[in-house]
C-alpha cells in the first residue's frame, strides 16, 4: 500500500518520528533509529561546553534521516525564533519543532507564545511543526498561520501516561487539514497504535524507547505498532456496540 | 584582540574570522552554529566574517533532544 506521510510537500515512508534524548549511549540511539525505521529525528540546540564537549551526535545519525531541530529550553516566542534562526544559519534544515515551555513542573507549552513564534517563523520561511496542548482552536489557528503540522501532546513530556487527552486529539484529527503528529507522553506501543487508529498521521516518541530496558527492541515494537494502527485506521475500526454472538445462535449439538 | 565565546575570553589575531575561531576551538567539522553580537552567522560566510574586539559570540551545536 502506498501510504506516505507528506509534510510540507516532502514524503516520508515512516510515520514514526524519534527524539534522540535520554539514550545511555549514541551507539544505542543509532541502533534504535535504524530499528524504528524513522525518517525524522529531533535534536536540541545548545551552547558548547568547552570543558566537556562530548561526542558529536550528528555523526551517529544516518544522512538520509531528516534532522528536526527543536527549540527546547525556550520559554518565550523571541527565544524560540532566535534558536531556530541560529540552527538554520548554521546549516541545519529550515524545519523546526517549535516548543515554547515556560513551566518546568508539568512541561506544558505556552499556547500564546507558540502561536506568535509560529507566525514569525513561517514568515521567515521555516517549515514549522509546533508542539502544543491538544486545543482544537489553537490547532486551527496554527494551521491558519501556515504551520506544516500540529503536534498535540498525549500527556506531559516523558510521563509515559498515554492518550490522556484523546477526546481533544480526536477533534483535532477530525478538523485538521495538515498532518497531526501525536507528540509526547506515549509510554507503550499500544498508545502509539491507538493514536494511529484514531487517525493521527504520525507519532513522535522519545523517552518510551530511549529508557526501555532494550531500546532497540522497543524501537521495533513502536514501528510495528504505528504500522498496525495505521493499517487498522484504513481498515476501519469498528464502533462500540451491544454484545452480538459471533457464532450461529441455533443448532447447538 | 579579545572576544567573548560562550562567556569565556578568547585571544585572536587581528583579522581572525569566524572560521579561524572555529578552527581554534577544534570545530571545523560538523555543525557549529554561531551567533555574533546577537545575530546568527550564515555557515557559508564563516570564512568571510571578520571578528572585532569585544565581539560576543555564542557557539552552539545540535545535541540529543526530544
Amino acid at each position: 500500500m502506498h501510504d506516505t506521510l507528506t509534510i510540507a510537500g516532502r514524503e516520508f515512508g515512516s510515520r514514526l518520528l524519534l527524539g534522540t534524548g535520554k539514550y545511555d549511549t549514541f551507539e544505542t540511539m543509532r541502533e534504535a533509529v535504524a530499528a524504528s525505521g524513522t525518517e525524522i529525528v529531533t535534536v536540541a540546540v545548545r551552547r558548547i561546553d568547552f570543558d566537556a564537549p562530548g561526542e558529536d551526535i550528528i555523526s551517529f545519525l544516518p544522512e538520509e534521516v531528516l534532522l528536526l531541530p527543536n527549540t527546547s529550553g525556550c520559554e518565550t516566542a523571541d527565544e524560540a525564533v532566535r534558536s531556530a534562526k541560529l540552527a538554520r544559519a548554521g546549516g541545519l534544515p529550515d524545519w523546526v519543532k517549535l516548543e515554547v515551555i515556560p513551566d518546568p513542573r508539568y512541561l506544558l507549552p505556552d499556547p500564546v507564545e507558540t502561536l506568535k513564534a509560529a507566525a514569525t517563523l513561517v514568515e521567515e520561511g521555516f517549515t514549522v511543526l509546533p508542539y502544543v496542548l491538544p486545543d482544537p482552536v489553537l490547532a486551527k489557528k496554527l494551521e491558519e498561520v501556515g504551520c506544516a503540522t500540529v503536534m498535540p501532546l498525549a500527556a506531559p513530556i516523558g510521563s509515559g501516561r498515554g492518550l490522556k487527552l484523546r477526546d481533544s486529539i480526536r477533534i483535532i484529527v477530525e478538523q485538521a487539514e495538515v498532518p497531526v503528529v501525536v507528540d509526547a507522553g506515549l509510554g507503550a506501543p499500544s498508545h502509539a497504535a491507538e493514536s494511529m487508529e484514531m487517525g493521527a498521521d504520525a507519532v513522535l516518541v522519545n523517552t518510551a524507547i530511549a529508557r526501555a530496558d532494550d531500546p532497540v527492541a522497543m524501537a521495533e515494537a513502536f514501528r510495528l505498532a504505528v504500522e498496525a494502527g495505521r493499517t487498522a485506521f484504513h481498515a476501519g475500526v469498528m464502533e462500540e456496540q451491544a454484545p452480538t454472538p459471533s457464532s450461529p445462535v441455533g443448532g447447538t449439538v | 584582540m579579545t572576544v567573548d565565546v560562550n562567556g569565556r575570553e578568547q585571544e585572536l589575531a587581528p583579522g581572525a574570522t569566524v572560521a579561524t575561531l572555529l578552527a581554534r576551538l577544534g570545530l571545523e567539522a560538523g555543525y557549529a552554529l554561531v551567533e555574533r553580537n546577537g545575530e546568527p552567522v550564515e555557515r557559508a560566510r564563516y570564512a568571510d566574517v571578520e571578528l572585532e574586539e569585544a565581539d560576543r559570540l555564542v557557539v552552539a551545536r545540535p545535541v540529543a533532544g526530544g
